[in-house]
């Protein structure tokens, strides 16, 4: 059958096909069901209306995800956009003077960290979903894909200093999350 | 002579910022002199460039990985096929 010759028929071969490929990436990449299921169907949807543009010379596999990465980058946009900038129960990890508070010192690590290991991937995810909402998307949306700072700016609208100052922060929550719950476990 | 050293020298929020800014943008000549400087002293944040490094590398190859397996979801495609109809 020509794959451009029955669209409808087509997309619901393609939802039975890749559904589950597709739907565990963005699980993977959101950590949330709910978000994973929608952002899936807005993928096919979108896959329907623009199925004209499906030249047949890619993989429709890749073609999909290629869709469904677009779909997560814009769900961190709009987080982004939509969390607050500070709250008060943010951490503290430095005095008024700008030195480090006691308890969030960077500790010499003990533990390896096996990139592939199950336990060791929990826990990064843990330590991802903990940051509050605006710090842990703009980390997210950092390793979307290679993309450029500058280019991340633009599409997140903010400032060069605010960008570093936003990863700064999350990277040392991220830190001392590991550093808690696997580098330095007691 | 203390004043001057002072201006000159940066805090730690200000040092470890500066180890962030680097990798993503690149620092001014003063700049990184300015973080050599502290790092040179300050073991703290000496480490914390070091970390800053690794939660790189295991983040992007955390979130960037593609070997992940398929997840059955029956119930997402009859939801999707009704969508479509």
């Amino acid at each position: 059958m020509n794959d451009t010759a029955n669209p409808p028929a087509t997309i619901t071969c393609w939802v039975e096909a890749h559904t589950d490929a597709l739907f565990a990436w963005a699980l993977h990449k959101t950590s949330s069901l709910e978000t994973a299921e929608d952002l899936v169907q807005d993928t096919f949807l979108a896959a329907s209306e623009s199925f004209e543009k499906f030249k047949g010379n890619s993989e429709p596999k890749t073609w999909l995800l290629a869709i469904l990465n677009n779909k997560i980058a814009e769900h961190y946009r709009k987080l982004f956009r939509h969390s607050e900038m500070h709250s008060s129960k943010d951490p503290v990890f430095f005095s008024e003077e700008g030195a480090w508070q006691p308890a969030q010192m960077p500790q010499q690590w003990g533990s390896e960290h096996p990139l592939d290991d199950a336990d060791f991937r929990k826990i990064l995810e843990k330590c991802m979903n903990k940051l509050p909402a605006q710090w842990s998307a703009a980390l997210h949306y950092k390793y979307l894909e290679e993309k450029k700072p500058e280019l991340i700016c633009q599409e997140l609208e903010i400032s060069d200093t605010n960008y570093w100052q936003i990863v700064h922060r999350a990277k040392l929550q991220m830190r001392k999350c590991l550093e808690m719950n696997w580098f330095n476990k007691q | 002579m203390k004043g001057l050293m002072n201006k000159m020298m940066l805090s730690c929020v200000k040092a470890t910022e500066m180890v962030e800014k680097k990798k993503l943008f690149g620092l001014t000549w003063k700049e990184n002199m300015q973080l050599k400087a502290h790092n040179a002293m300050c073991k703290v944040c000496k480490e914390y460039e070091m970390q800053s490094e690794i939660i790189d590398s295991v983040l992007k190859h955390y979130l960037q990985r593609d070997n992940i397996i398929p997840l059955n979801n029956e119930k997402l495609k009859l939801k999707i096929i009704s969508k479509l109809k």
